[in-house]
């Protein structure tokens, strides 16, 4: 089995490459020394201290036990303290913290909780869509599509995640797992914000009650999942999303934007299989219509955020894959993404008397800005980067060279 | 950065040019507004499409072509946002009085309840949004929606006037008036879009 794994992933490992290397030790003196010598970036501190804020905020509203809840937390700090632990679960973050708040909201009281609109999301979808896309698709149903409805829905979107943070740890460049972390959790927290802030009733609840007043003494609905329950004679639908946390969390669609995270991040990887993956979020899209689970305002809500935190994420801290390497070992070391060399608009198209025409004043500032003001990330790692000098603006490689090095002496606390 | 958010954005909201279409086969009939929004919406997407696909490495009367199209469909999209607001509150009155619809089925249980049962301290109605703050949510993200569409389109602009004026995209006439001959037909018309909207970009912007 090893030796099959080696053959795979590890047949092309460069000699002497120390970006791929994983932490084994369980020394947390390691992850102290580190911390000492830790300098956070204006970006880092606001990153710690919004989740630090979530944090605090479960710890004193989550109903149970302190004692309990701060053995939870000391639980967390050793694993982030111990290296071998501290690369995944760190980096998991915004994970751990958009799943603390998300079960945390089914603990909030009616009365701290704002009303419940039920009109909005429908008048939204036709004023912005031109019809209740949701009402329409799920108009004309039967078992093979409930089937195909079914499958996406409710297995898919629930491996998925973790399907595609294996993938891309085996297959994509180094580090990119954290940014997968980051901005998969950053897209789930943001989400569940939103929908405690804007609480709005699904399809499902038009189709039952229609527009009248909704409260919080409701109980959820499975929408279509119930057929799905009757076809295996089960009841884990039923059962889950009428005591979902966040019954009246319509917008924005986390099915929709996880599964746009995954594709976008497949497809960042992946890019000869984009088509396969725009697949799966249509069908995903359609499934949450057919189910009755989604309007079609919600799901854009969801990929929008989606999208936006993943270009935040490419801009500012994902490592960039090479074309035709499928392996994390075959990497010996890591470029990034710099968003002022990719502008088309910046260099002189490799022609140097083109920088007698006046916008050069212009693409000369954004140079220097770039040089001299690298985006700060609380991912870079200062052994594992690339230290490119791709910068040069007299060369006519670099509109093809979409590389930036990391800042010097950043350093990473895991 | 703004050009590729732009775009992408607006592109997820084009798809609903297909399940639109797809709703055909639920039974459902389209309007003729419903035809005209679903059809541009399928070919916005793909001149969009092609915008996002190039927005590294831009080409002039592509972007010309995008620009002016984003453009018709700002004006297009507020057109719509009209017609069928009109529409969901006509449809709205419709579904609050008409007695077999189930607003009216179910209205009567719901709001005797809600004066009984109680939730700490407050009745059970007023966890639901008034009728005021329903208006005020539709038409504040109805705006949203509209404003970012102008925020884009004005992102669109300034890349396109900016890639007029840099010299690495100047345009060759030749390549403007190329033979078509030889061309497929959708490719000649899509050839000579591209170069009408250039000409009329570069009569405005460069």
């Amino acid at each position: 089995m090893s030796e099959i794994f080696k053959r795979l992933f590890m047949s092309h490992r460069p000699a002497n490459s120390k970006v791929s290397q994983l932490e084994t030790s369980l020394n947390p003196t390691i992850t102290l020394k580190k911390l000492r010598s830790y300098t956070p970036s204006l970006g880092d501190l606001c990153h710690y201290a919004f989740l630090g804020s979530v944090l605090l905020f479960v710890l004193i509203v989550y109903p149970a036990a302190l004692i309990l809840k701060l053995s939870v937390y000391v639980l967390f700090g050793v694993l982030f303290l111990l290296p071998a632990t501290s690369q995944f679960f760190f980096n998991a973050l915004p994970i751990f913290t958009w799943l603390a708040l998300y079960f945390t909201s089914s603990t909030f009281e009616a009365k701290h909780r704002p009303p419940i609109t039920v009109q909005v999301l429908p008048a939204i979808e036709t004023i912005l869509y031109g019809d209740n896309l949701s009402d329409i698709l799920a108009a004309s149903l039967n078992k093979p599509l409930d089937i195909f409805a079914w499958l996406p829905y409710g297995i898919f979107h629930f491996g998925a995640p973790f399907v595609v943070a294996i993938i891309l740890f085996l297959c994509g460049p180094p580090t990119l797992l954290r940014g997968y972390a980051f901005a998969f959790g950053y897209m789930n927290l943001a989400g569940v914000i939103m929908q405690n802030l804007l609480p709005a009733a699904p399809p499902w609840y038009k189709i039952q009650y229609g527009l009248t007043p909704a409260n919080y003494k409701m109980k959820g609905s499975p929408g279509g999942l119930k057929r799905i329950d009757e076809y295996l004679g089960i009841s884990v639908y039923t059962e889950g999303f009428s005591n979902s946390a966040v019954i009246f969390g319509a917008l924005p669609s986390l099915h929709s934007g996880c599964a746009t995270m995954e594709a976008l991040f497949f497809s960042y990887v992946f890019p000869k299989l984009k088509p396969l993956f725009i697949f799966y979020v249509c069908w995903l899209w359609w499934s949450t219509m057919y189910l009755t689970h989604h309007y079609f305002v919600d799901l854009m809500a969801g990929s929008v955020l989606s999208y936006t935190i993943f270009q935040y994420t490419k801009y500012f801290h994902l490592p960039l894959p090479e074309p035709s390497v499928y392996s994390r070992w075959s990497y010996a070391d890591i470029k990034k993404f710099s968003v002022w060399q990719a502008d088309p608009l910046n260099g002189d198209g490799g022609d140097l008397e083109n920088l007698a025409v006046p916008l050069a004043v212009d693409t000369d500032f954004e140079l220097n800005v770039m040089e001299n003001s690298e985006p700060p990330s609380i991912f870079d790692q200062d052994r594992s980067v690339s230290r490119s000098s791709a910068t040069s603006n007299t060369s006519a490689d670099v509109q093809d060279d979409f590389v930036s090095a990391a800042r010097p002496g950043k350093q990473r606390i895991d | 950065m703004g050009v590729e958010i732009g775009l992408g954005i607006t592109i997820l909201n084009k798809c609903s040019g297909f399940y639109g279409i797809l709703g055909l086969l639920t039974g459902h009939q389209l309007d003729f507004m419903q035809w005209v929004l679903y059809l541009t919406s399928v070919f916005t997407l793909v001149v969009y499409s092609l915008g996002l696909t190039t927005v590294y490495k831009p080409k002039l009367q592509t972007y010309a072509f995008v620009l002016l199209t984003f453009t018709a469909d700002t004006l297009i999209t507020c057109f719509f946002t009209l017609w069928f607001s009109g529409m969901w509150f006509a449809a709205k009155e419709s579904e609050l009085s008409d007695p077999s619809s189930a607003t009216q089925q179910t209205s009567g249980g719901i709001s005797s309840g809600s004066k009984l049962l109680t939730a700490r301290g407050e009745t059970l109605s007023s966890q639901s949004a008034s009728q005021a703050t329903e208006y005020f949510f539709t038409i504040l993200v109805s705006l949203i929606a509209l404003v970012s569409r102008f925020y884009f389109n004005f992102i669109i602009l300034a890349f396109v006037q900016r890639l007029f004026r840099h010299p690495k995209y100047l345009v060759d006439q030749d390549d403007v008036d190329q033979d078509l001959k030889h061309k497929k037909l959708w490719q000649r018309w899509w050839i000579r879009a591209e170069n009408w909207s250039y000409r009329v970009c570069h009569h405005y912007l460069a």
